[in-house]
Protein backbone atom coordinates (compact mmCIF):
# COMPACT_ATOMS: atom_id res chain seq x y z
CA UNK A 1 0.00 0.00 0.00
CA UNK A 2 1.16 3.48 -0.97
CA UNK A 3 1.36 5.48 1.88
CA UNK A 4 0.54 8.88 0.00
CA UNK A 5 -2.25 7.18 -1.57
CA UNK A 6 -3.63 6.14 1.94
CA UNK A 7 -2.98 9.60 3.15
CA UNK A 8 -5.08 11.21 0.05
CA UNK A 9 -7.78 8.82 0.51
CA UNK A 10 -7.90 9.64 4.43
CA UNK A 11 -8.41 13.03 3.98
CA UNK A 12 -11.16 12.58 1.34
CA UNK A 13 -13.12 11.16 4.19
CA UNK A 14 -11.90 14.58 6.26
CA UNK A 15 -13.89 17.05 4.58
CA UNK A 16 -17.02 16.12 3.95
CA UNK A 17 -18.32 19.50 4.72
CA UNK A 18 -15.94 21.19 2.19
CA UNK A 19 -17.27 19.16 -0.43
CA UNK A 20 -20.43 19.69 0.44
CA UNK A 21 -20.46 22.85 -1.12
CA UNK A 22 -18.15 22.25 -3.69
CA UNK A 23 -20.07 20.84 -6.51
CA UNK A 24 -20.71 21.92 -9.76
CA UNK A 25 -24.47 23.03 -9.61
CA UNK A 26 -24.22 24.37 -5.84
CA UNK A 27 -20.95 25.20 -7.01
CA UNK A 28 -17.90 26.78 -4.72
CA UNK A 29 -18.06 28.73 -1.41
CA UNK A 30 -16.84 32.17 -3.75
CA UNK A 31 -20.03 32.42 -5.94
CA UNK A 32 -22.84 30.32 -3.82
CA UNK A 33 -25.66 32.43 -3.37
CA UNK A 34 -24.51 34.96 -6.02
CA UNK A 35 -25.96 36.31 -8.68
CA UNK A 36 -22.76 35.97 -10.65
CA UNK A 37 -23.64 31.70 -9.96
CA UNK A 38 -23.59 29.47 -13.14
CA UNK A 39 -26.11 26.54 -11.94
CA UNK A 40 -25.71 24.73 -15.34
CA UNK A 41 -25.03 24.91 -19.22
CA UNK A 42 -26.89 23.17 -21.92
CA UNK A 43 -26.30 23.16 -25.62
CA UNK A 44 -27.93 21.09 -28.31
CA UNK A 45 -29.61 20.72 -31.73
CA UNK A 46 -33.00 22.78 -31.92
CA UNK A 47 -35.98 19.76 -31.38
CA UNK A 48 -37.74 21.90 -33.80
CA UNK A 49 -35.08 22.78 -36.70
CA UNK A 50 -31.97 20.57 -37.36
CA UNK A 51 -30.66 23.40 -38.16
CA UNK A 52 -30.46 25.73 -35.04
CA UNK A 53 -28.38 25.10 -32.34
CA UNK A 54 -29.77 26.15 -28.61
CA UNK A 55 -27.84 27.47 -25.93
CA UNK A 56 -29.33 27.26 -22.04
CA UNK A 57 -27.57 29.37 -19.24
CA UNK A 58 -28.54 28.55 -16.10
CA UNK A 59 -28.04 30.93 -12.99
CA UNK A 60 -28.99 30.51 -9.26
CA UNK A 61 -30.44 28.00 -8.60
CA UNK A 62 -32.45 27.68 -5.56
CA UNK A 63 -32.03 24.37 -4.97
CA UNK A 64 -31.13 24.63 -1.33
CA UNK A 65 -32.90 27.84 1.30
CA UNK A 66 -30.03 29.69 1.66
CA UNK A 67 -29.08 29.85 -2.18
CA UNK A 68 -29.73 32.70 -4.39
CA UNK A 69 -32.79 32.94 -6.75
CA UNK A 70 -33.47 36.12 -9.02
CA UNK A 71 -33.68 38.83 -10.08
CA UNK A 72 -30.68 39.11 -12.71
CA UNK A 73 -28.23 41.11 -11.48
CA UNK A 74 -27.12 44.65 -13.74
CA UNK A 75 -23.50 44.17 -12.93
CA UNK A 76 -23.45 40.64 -14.27
CA UNK A 77 -22.68 39.55 -17.67
CA UNK A 78 -23.27 36.62 -18.91
CA UNK A 79 -20.69 35.01 -21.81
CA UNK A 80 -21.54 31.82 -23.67
CA UNK A 81 -17.70 31.06 -25.51
CA UNK A 82 -17.20 29.47 -28.64
CA UNK A 83 -14.10 27.88 -29.79
CA UNK A 84 -14.22 27.22 -33.60
CA UNK A 85 -10.62 26.53 -34.20
CA UNK A 86 -9.23 23.68 -31.24
CA UNK A 87 -7.00 26.00 -29.27
CA UNK A 88 -9.56 26.31 -26.35
CA UNK A 89 -9.71 30.02 -26.65
CA UNK A 90 -12.72 31.63 -27.72
CA UNK A 91 -13.03 32.91 -31.44
CA UNK A 92 -17.18 34.42 -30.56
CA UNK A 93 -19.16 35.46 -27.63
CA UNK A 94 -22.55 35.74 -27.22
CA UNK A 95 -23.14 37.91 -24.29
CA UNK A 96 -26.16 38.76 -22.43
CA UNK A 97 -26.69 41.83 -19.67
CA UNK A 98 -29.91 42.98 -17.75
CA UNK A 99 -31.62 46.71 -17.81
CA UNK A 100 -34.42 46.87 -16.00
CA UNK A 101 -36.81 44.75 -17.92
CA UNK A 102 -35.09 43.69 -20.63
CA UNK A 103 -32.13 41.16 -21.41
CA UNK A 104 -30.22 42.20 -24.23
CA UNK A 105 -27.90 40.06 -26.14
CA UNK A 106 -24.92 40.67 -28.35
CA UNK A 107 -22.76 38.82 -30.62
CA UNK A 108 -22.15 36.53 -32.55
CA UNK A 109 -18.71 38.60 -32.57
CA UNK A 110 -15.18 38.33 -32.06
CA UNK A 111 -14.36 39.58 -28.50
CA UNK A 112 -12.52 42.43 -27.46
CA UNK A 113 -10.31 40.65 -25.50
CA UNK A 114 -10.08 36.67 -24.19
CA UNK A 115 -9.68 35.25 -21.35
CA UNK A 116 -10.87 36.50 -17.94
CA UNK A 117 -11.66 40.04 -18.46
CA UNK A 118 -14.60 41.10 -21.23
CA UNK A 119 -16.63 44.05 -22.31
CA UNK A 120 -19.85 44.67 -23.73
CA UNK A 121 -19.65 44.16 -27.41
CA UNK A 122 -22.46 47.39 -27.91
CA UNK A 123 -21.59 47.27 -31.67
CA UNK A 124 -22.59 44.27 -32.35
CA UNK A 125 -26.45 43.89 -30.89
CA UNK A 126 -28.05 40.18 -31.44
CA UNK A 127 -31.67 40.81 -29.75
CA UNK A 128 -33.65 41.92 -26.49
CA UNK A 129 -35.69 40.44 -25.01
CA UNK A 130 -38.41 41.49 -22.10
CA UNK A 131 -37.31 39.54 -18.59
CA UNK A 132 -40.13 37.21 -17.91
CA UNK A 133 -42.42 36.56 -14.91
CA UNK A 134 -43.60 33.43 -14.37
CA UNK A 135 -45.49 33.26 -17.83
CA UNK A 136 -42.58 32.72 -20.71
CA UNK A 137 -42.09 36.14 -22.57
CA UNK A 138 -39.86 35.24 -26.00
CA UNK A 139 -38.85 37.03 -28.91
CA UNK A 140 -37.67 35.60 -32.27
CA UNK A 141 -35.93 38.06 -34.07
CA UNK A 142 -35.75 39.31 -38.02
CA UNK A 143 -32.42 36.84 -38.28
CA UNK A 144 -34.42 33.75 -36.77
CA UNK A 145 -32.71 34.00 -33.31
CA UNK A 146 -35.49 33.11 -30.36
CA UNK A 147 -34.78 34.89 -26.87
CA UNK A 148 -35.81 33.64 -23.38
CA UNK A 149 -34.72 35.51 -20.26
CA UNK A 150 -36.60 34.44 -17.01
CA UNK A 151 -37.17 32.18 -14.21
CA UNK A 152 -38.08 28.49 -15.25
CA UNK A 153 -37.21 24.66 -13.49
CA UNK A 154 -34.03 24.13 -13.03
CA UNK A 155 -33.72 21.02 -15.02
CA UNK A 156 -30.79 19.38 -13.49
CA UNK A 157 -30.76 16.09 -11.27
CA UNK A 158 -28.91 14.26 -9.23
CA UNK A 159 -29.19 12.56 -5.65
CA UNK A 160 -26.51 15.38 -4.08
CA UNK A 161 -27.14 13.87 -0.78
CA UNK A 162 -26.38 10.47 -1.18
CA UNK A 163 -23.43 11.91 -3.05
CA UNK A 164 -21.95 13.92 -0.05
CA UNK A 165 -22.19 10.70 1.75
CA UNK A 166 -20.35 8.63 -1.21
CA UNK A 167 -17.91 11.11 -1.46
CA UNK A 168 -17.41 11.14 2.24
CA UNK A 169 -16.55 7.87 2.62
CA UNK A 170 -19.60 6.63 5.03
CA UNK A 171 -21.96 5.31 2.30
CA UNK A 172 -20.27 1.24 1.64
CA UNK A 173 -23.56 0.96 -0.25
CA UNK A 174 -22.46 3.61 -2.50
CA UNK A 175 -25.93 5.24 -4.54
CA UNK A 176 -28.92 4.51 -3.11
CA UNK A 177 -31.14 1.94 -6.26
CA UNK A 178 -34.05 3.98 -8.25
CA UNK A 179 -37.22 4.24 -5.98
CA UNK A 180 -34.85 4.95 -2.81
CA UNK A 181 -32.65 7.35 -4.14
CA UNK A 182 -33.83 11.35 -4.14
CA UNK A 183 -33.63 13.93 -6.56
CA UNK A 184 -32.08 16.74 -4.42
CA UNK A 185 -33.30 19.64 -7.84
CA UNK A 186 -36.77 17.90 -7.84
CA UNK A 187 -39.17 21.52 -7.21
CA UNK A 188 -35.57 24.46 -7.53
CA UNK A 189 -35.95 26.82 -9.65
CA UNK A 190 -32.93 28.65 -11.81
CA UNK A 191 -32.61 32.17 -13.64
CA UNK A 192 -32.12 30.90 -17.13
CA UNK A 193 -31.00 32.59 -20.29
CA UNK A 194 -32.15 30.81 -23.42
CA UNK A 195 -31.30 32.13 -27.01
CA UNK A 196 -32.02 29.53 -30.40
CA UNK A 197 -29.78 30.77 -33.17
CA UNK A 198 -29.13 29.32 -36.63
CA UNK A 199 -25.71 27.60 -37.20
CA UNK A 200 -25.48 30.11 -40.48
CA UNK A 201 -24.88 32.69 -37.89
CA UNK A 202 -22.49 30.95 -35.41
CA UNK A 203 -20.21 30.21 -38.54
CA UNK A 204 -18.12 27.43 -39.71
CA UNK A 205 -16.14 25.56 -36.72
CA UNK A 206 -13.04 22.97 -37.81
CA UNK A 207 -12.40 21.76 -34.06
CA UNK A 208 -13.23 18.21 -33.57
CA UNK A 209 -14.39 15.66 -30.74
CA UNK A 210 -12.96 12.53 -29.19
CA UNK A 211 -15.01 10.79 -31.63
CA UNK A 212 -13.79 13.09 -34.69
CA UNK A 213 -17.15 14.83 -35.29
CA UNK A 214 -16.97 18.48 -35.94
CA UNK A 215 -18.35 20.76 -32.65
CA UNK A 216 -18.57 23.81 -31.28
CA UNK A 217 -16.41 24.08 -28.49
CA UNK A 218 -18.35 26.12 -25.87
CA UNK A 219 -18.11 27.11 -22.26
CA UNK A 220 -20.31 29.90 -20.10
CA UNK A 221 -18.54 32.38 -17.88
CA UNK A 222 -20.04 35.00 -15.57
CA UNK A 223 -17.90 38.17 -15.49
CA UNK A 224 -19.03 41.15 -13.03
CA UNK A 225 -18.57 44.80 -13.76
CA UNK A 226 -14.83 46.66 -11.95
CA UNK B 1 -30.93 73.18 -32.24
CA UNK B 2 -34.27 71.21 -31.73
CA UNK B 3 -33.50 67.23 -32.80
CA UNK B 4 -36.69 67.06 -35.06
CA UNK B 5 -34.97 70.97 -36.86
CA UNK B 6 -31.83 69.03 -37.26
CA UNK B 7 -33.32 65.58 -38.05
CA UNK B 8 -34.96 67.08 -40.92
CA UNK B 9 -32.21 69.51 -42.33
CA UNK B 10 -30.09 66.00 -42.57
CA UNK B 11 -32.88 64.37 -44.28
CA UNK B 12 -33.24 67.23 -46.90
CA UNK B 13 -29.50 66.54 -47.36
CA UNK B 14 -29.34 63.23 -48.05
CA UNK B 15 -32.55 63.64 -50.37
CA UNK B 16 -30.57 66.31 -52.38
CA UNK B 17 -27.67 63.84 -52.16
CA UNK B 18 -29.24 60.96 -53.35
CA UNK B 19 -31.15 63.17 -55.86
CA UNK B 20 -28.19 64.08 -57.76
CA UNK B 21 -26.02 60.77 -57.61
CA UNK B 22 -28.54 57.89 -57.44
CA UNK B 23 -27.12 55.68 -59.61
CA UNK B 24 -23.86 56.19 -57.62
CA UNK B 25 -22.77 54.27 -54.96
CA UNK B 26 -20.36 56.84 -53.82
CA UNK B 27 -23.64 59.20 -53.03
CA UNK B 28 -24.76 56.38 -50.18
CA UNK B 29 -20.91 56.24 -48.78
CA UNK B 30 -20.98 60.16 -48.51
CA UNK B 31 -24.25 59.36 -46.11
CA UNK B 32 -22.61 58.56 -43.01
CA UNK B 33 -24.25 57.47 -40.17
CA UNK B 34 -23.16 57.24 -36.44
CA UNK B 35 -24.33 56.41 -33.15
CA UNK B 36 -22.82 59.06 -31.61
CA UNK B 37 -24.43 62.21 -33.74
CA UNK B 38 -27.57 62.84 -32.06
CA UNK B 39 -29.44 61.96 -34.78
CA UNK B 40 -32.09 59.14 -35.65
CA UNK B 41 -30.37 58.04 -38.82
CA UNK B 42 -29.50 54.69 -40.85
CA UNK B 43 -31.41 52.34 -39.91
CA UNK B 44 -31.25 53.48 -36.05
CA UNK B 45 -34.85 52.99 -34.59
CA UNK B 46 -34.35 55.70 -31.47
CA UNK B 47 -31.97 58.39 -31.43
CA UNK B 48 -28.49 56.84 -31.69
CA UNK B 49 -29.74 53.51 -31.10
CA UNK B 50 -31.41 50.42 -32.30
CA UNK B 51 -30.98 49.22 -35.35
CA UNK B 52 -28.12 46.89 -36.54
CA UNK B 53 -24.62 49.21 -36.12
CA UNK B 54 -25.87 50.91 -32.33
CA UNK B 55 -26.45 49.95 -29.67
CA UNK B 56 -30.27 48.58 -29.04
CA UNK B 57 -32.71 51.72 -27.47
CA UNK B 58 -33.25 51.43 -23.96
CA UNK B 59 -36.83 50.80 -24.19
CA UNK B 60 -36.89 48.73 -26.84
CA UNK B 61 -39.03 49.92 -29.35
CA UNK B 62 -37.03 53.49 -30.73
CA UNK B 63 -39.99 55.45 -32.81
CA UNK B 64 -41.31 51.82 -34.29
CA UNK B 65 -44.44 53.27 -34.67
CA UNK B 66 -43.14 56.69 -36.72
CA UNK B 67 -44.61 59.17 -34.33
CA UNK B 68 -42.33 60.82 -33.02
CA UNK B 69 -43.08 60.61 -29.60
CA UNK B 70 -40.22 58.54 -28.42
CA UNK B 71 -37.60 59.32 -30.23
CA UNK B 72 -35.28 61.05 -27.38
CA UNK B 73 -34.65 56.85 -25.64
CA UNK B 74 -31.07 56.29 -24.86
CA UNK B 75 -28.98 53.57 -25.10
CA UNK B 76 -28.87 52.14 -21.73
CA UNK B 77 -24.96 52.18 -20.26
CA UNK B 78 -23.34 48.96 -20.98
CA UNK B 79 -19.62 50.87 -20.75
CA UNK B 80 -16.73 49.38 -18.21
CA UNK B 81 -14.76 46.31 -17.82
CA UNK B 82 -16.04 42.94 -16.73
CA UNK B 83 -13.90 39.99 -14.97
CA UNK B 84 -14.70 36.39 -14.98
CA UNK B 85 -16.54 35.18 -11.42
CA UNK B 86 -17.69 31.63 -12.72
CA UNK B 87 -16.90 29.63 -15.10
CA UNK B 88 -18.46 26.10 -16.48
CA UNK B 89 -18.14 24.09 -19.53
CA UNK B 90 -18.92 20.09 -18.85
CA UNK B 91 -21.23 19.05 -17.22
CA UNK B 92 -20.49 16.65 -13.74
CA UNK B 93 -16.70 17.21 -14.02
CA UNK B 94 -15.96 19.17 -10.96
CA UNK B 95 -19.25 17.48 -9.26
CA UNK B 96 -17.24 14.44 -9.52
CA UNK B 97 -13.76 15.59 -9.59
CA UNK B 98 -13.27 18.99 -7.45
CA UNK B 99 -11.14 18.64 -4.30
CA UNK B 100 -11.65 21.09 -1.10
CA UNK B 101 -10.10 24.82 -2.08
CA UNK B 102 -10.55 23.96 -5.55
CA UNK B 103 -13.34 25.54 -6.75
CA UNK B 104 -13.08 29.05 -6.02
CA UNK B 105 -9.80 29.09 -8.12
CA UNK B 106 -11.11 26.85 -10.50
CA UNK B 107 -13.85 29.18 -11.45
CA UNK B 108 -11.00 31.61 -12.62
CA UNK B 109 -9.99 29.29 -15.19
CA UNK B 110 -9.62 29.24 -18.65
CA UNK B 111 -10.05 26.13 -20.58
CA UNK B 112 -6.90 26.93 -22.35
CA UNK B 113 -4.92 26.67 -19.27
CA UNK B 114 -6.93 23.79 -17.24
CA UNK B 115 -5.33 20.82 -18.02
CA UNK B 116 -2.17 22.21 -17.42
CA UNK B 117 -3.20 23.40 -13.66
CA UNK B 118 -5.59 20.80 -12.32
CA UNK B 119 -5.64 17.21 -14.69
CA UNK B 120 -2.91 15.96 -12.16
CA UNK B 121 -5.19 17.04 -8.99
CA UNK B 122 -8.01 15.12 -11.30
CA UNK B 123 -6.37 12.12 -11.41
CA UNK B 124 -5.31 12.18 -8.13
CA UNK B 125 -9.45 12.95 -6.61
CA UNK B 126 -10.29 10.17 -9.42
CA UNK B 127 -7.76 7.23 -7.52
CA UNK B 128 -8.23 8.59 -3.98
CA UNK B 129 -12.08 7.87 -4.71
CA UNK B 130 -11.09 4.22 -5.39
CA UNK B 131 -9.02 4.08 -2.06
CA UNK B 132 -12.27 5.23 -0.52
CA UNK B 133 -14.14 1.95 -1.20
CA UNK B 134 -11.11 -0.51 -1.12
CA UNK B 135 -10.76 0.66 2.33
CA UNK B 136 -14.30 0.42 2.84
CA UNK B 137 -14.57 -3.10 1.26
CA UNK B 138 -11.00 -3.97 3.43
CA UNK B 139 -9.23 -4.07 0.31
CA UNK B 140 -5.36 -2.94 -0.11
CA UNK B 141 -6.46 0.32 -2.14
CA UNK B 142 -3.59 -0.56 -4.73
CA UNK B 143 -5.82 -3.61 -5.92
CA UNK B 144 -8.29 -1.18 -6.50
CA UNK B 145 -7.25 1.55 -8.66
CA UNK B 146 -9.52 3.10 -11.71
CA UNK B 147 -9.92 1.12 -14.57
CA UNK B 148 -9.93 1.82 -18.39
CA UNK B 149 -13.33 3.04 -19.31
CA UNK B 150 -16.17 1.75 -21.93
CA UNK B 151 -14.67 5.04 -24.29
CA UNK B 152 -11.08 3.13 -24.61
CA UNK B 153 -13.48 0.55 -26.62
CA UNK B 154 -15.36 2.64 -28.77
CA UNK B 155 -12.30 4.68 -29.40
CA UNK B 156 -10.05 1.77 -30.20
CA UNK B 157 -12.22 -1.59 -30.65
CA UNK B 158 -12.48 -4.30 -27.55
CA UNK B 159 -9.86 -4.31 -25.10
CA UNK B 160 -7.71 -8.28 -25.63
CA UNK B 161 -7.53 -9.47 -22.55
CA UNK B 162 -3.73 -9.29 -21.59
CA UNK B 163 -2.08 -8.12 -24.79
CA UNK B 164 -3.45 -4.66 -25.94
CA UNK B 165 -3.79 -1.95 -23.52
CA UNK B 166 -6.76 -0.20 -23.04
CA UNK B 167 -5.44 3.81 -23.80
CA UNK B 168 -8.31 5.80 -21.71
CA UNK B 169 -5.81 5.92 -18.43
CA UNK B 170 -7.15 7.52 -15.44
CA UNK B 171 -4.09 10.42 -16.91
CA UNK B 172 -5.83 10.53 -20.64
CA UNK B 173 -9.55 10.41 -18.77
CA UNK B 174 -9.09 12.80 -16.71
CA UNK B 175 -6.60 15.12 -19.12
CA UNK B 176 -9.76 14.89 -21.91
CA UNK B 177 -12.11 16.10 -19.07
CA UNK B 178 -10.05 18.70 -17.76
CA UNK B 179 -10.59 20.40 -20.96
CA UNK B 180 -13.70 21.26 -19.61
CA UNK B 181 -15.71 22.47 -22.58
CA UNK B 182 -19.19 21.53 -23.92
CA UNK B 183 -18.68 20.13 -27.41
CA UNK B 184 -21.61 20.78 -29.67
CA UNK B 185 -22.19 19.28 -33.08
CA UNK B 186 -24.03 22.22 -35.41
CA UNK B 187 -24.58 19.23 -38.10
CA UNK B 188 -25.80 16.49 -35.80
CA UNK B 189 -28.05 15.31 -33.67
CA UNK B 190 -27.75 15.55 -30.41
CA UNK B 191 -26.45 13.06 -27.66
CA UNK B 192 -24.65 13.42 -24.65
CA UNK B 193 -23.35 9.78 -24.79
CA UNK B 194 -25.25 6.44 -25.84
CA UNK B 195 -22.80 3.31 -25.71
CA UNK B 196 -25.05 1.75 -27.86
CA UNK B 197 -25.08 -2.09 -27.61
CA UNK B 198 -22.62 -2.06 -24.99
CA UNK B 199 -19.64 -4.39 -24.33
CA UNK B 200 -17.66 -5.50 -26.02
CA UNK B 201 -18.04 -4.38 -29.11
CA UNK B 202 -20.44 -1.14 -28.15
CA UNK B 203 -22.08 -1.37 -31.67
CA UNK B 204 -23.65 1.70 -32.48
CA UNK B 205 -21.78 4.21 -29.75
CA UNK B 206 -22.42 7.57 -30.53
CA UNK B 207 -22.88 11.29 -27.97
CA UNK B 208 -19.98 13.64 -27.22
CA UNK B 209 -22.37 15.75 -29.63
CA UNK B 210 -24.15 18.05 -26.67
CA UNK B 211 -26.27 17.84 -23.85
CA UNK B 212 -29.84 18.04 -23.69
CA UNK B 213 -31.95 18.83 -20.50
CA UNK B 214 -32.83 15.12 -20.54
CA UNK B 215 -29.65 14.09 -20.51
CA UNK B 216 -28.29 12.07 -17.33
CA UNK B 217 -25.37 13.38 -17.44
CA UNK B 218 -24.40 12.38 -13.68
CA UNK B 219 -24.95 8.48 -14.32
CA UNK B 220 -22.89 8.69 -17.68
CA UNK B 221 -19.63 10.50 -15.60
CA UNK B 222 -19.94 7.89 -12.97
CA UNK B 223 -19.81 5.08 -15.71
CA UNK B 224 -16.97 6.39 -17.12
CA UNK B 225 -15.43 6.99 -13.81
CA UNK B 226 -15.92 3.94 -11.88
CA UNK B 227 -17.53 1.35 -14.45
CA UNK B 228 -14.95 0.11 -15.50
CA UNK B 229 -14.40 -2.16 -19.25
CA UNK B 230 -17.65 -3.08 -18.49
CA UNK B 231 -19.44 0.26 -17.35
CA UNK B 232 -20.79 -1.64 -14.80
CA UNK B 233 -17.77 -2.42 -12.24
CA UNK B 234 -18.82 -1.04 -9.28
CA UNK B 235 -22.95 -1.46 -9.55
CA UNK B 236 -24.30 -3.31 -6.04
CA UNK B 237 -23.37 -6.43 -6.86
CA UNK B 238 -22.00 -9.30 -4.92
CA UNK B 239 -18.66 -10.61 -5.49
CA UNK B 240 -17.23 -13.91 -3.95
CA UNK B 241 -15.01 -13.70 -0.90
CA UNK B 242 -15.00 -9.81 -1.07
CA UNK B 243 -18.67 -8.73 -0.55
CA UNK B 244 -21.25 -6.03 -2.05
CA UNK B 245 -19.85 -3.50 -4.40
CA UNK B 246 -20.69 -0.10 -3.80
CA UNK B 247 -23.13 1.18 -6.48
CA UNK B 248 -20.90 3.62 -7.82
CA UNK B 249 -22.15 3.76 -11.78
CA UNK B 250 -25.23 5.37 -11.24
CA UNK B 251 -27.15 7.74 -8.66
CA UNK B 252 -30.40 6.05 -9.36
CA UNK B 253 -32.28 9.17 -10.26
CA UNK B 254 -34.48 10.31 -13.59
CA UNK B 255 -35.30 13.70 -14.06
CA UNK B 256 -37.90 15.70 -12.35
CA UNK B 257 -38.47 18.78 -14.14
CA UNK B 258 -40.96 19.40 -17.24
CA UNK B 259 -39.41 20.24 -20.06
CA UNK B 260 -41.25 21.12 -23.09
CA UNK B 261 -40.39 20.33 -26.45
CA UNK B 262 -40.83 24.37 -27.80
CA UNK B 263 -39.49 26.87 -26.94
CA UNK B 264 -37.88 28.38 -24.45
CA UNK B 265 -37.60 24.63 -23.43
CA UNK B 266 -37.39 24.74 -19.77
CA UNK B 267 -40.49 24.02 -17.60
CA UNK B 268 -42.62 27.06 -15.73
CA UNK B 269 -41.63 28.07 -12.73
CA UNK B 270 -42.54 26.02 -9.82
Amino acid sequence: MKKTKLLFGMGILAVVGAVLVAADHIDAPGTTGNTADIADFYGFESPSNPENTVFIVDLQTDVLPDLAYGPFDENVLTEINIDTNDDLIEDLVIQAIPRKDTMYFFGPVIPAETGKMSEVMVGSPLGQVAISGESALTTTTEDGISLFAGPRQDAFFFDFGQFNKVIGGTAPEGFLPEGEAVDTFDGANTMALVIEIPNSILGETTAKNALGLTVYKTWVTTNRKQ
Amino acid sequence: MKIHTLKYMFLSLCAATMFVACDDDDALEMVETTCTDGIMNGTETGVDCGGTSCQPCEDGGGDADGDGDDMMVTPPDFSGTYAQVDFMGRPGINTVLSIPDFKDPYNQAVPSTIAEFYQKDFENRLEGLHDVYAELLGLNPEDVNYQPNILGDILNGPEKDGFTDNPVSAELLTTILANDVLEVAPDLPTTYFNPGTGAPNYEGAIGLTGRTLQDDVIDVSLILLFGGGDGARFNGQEVEGVGTFPRLVSDGVAITAEPTSTFPYLGAPE
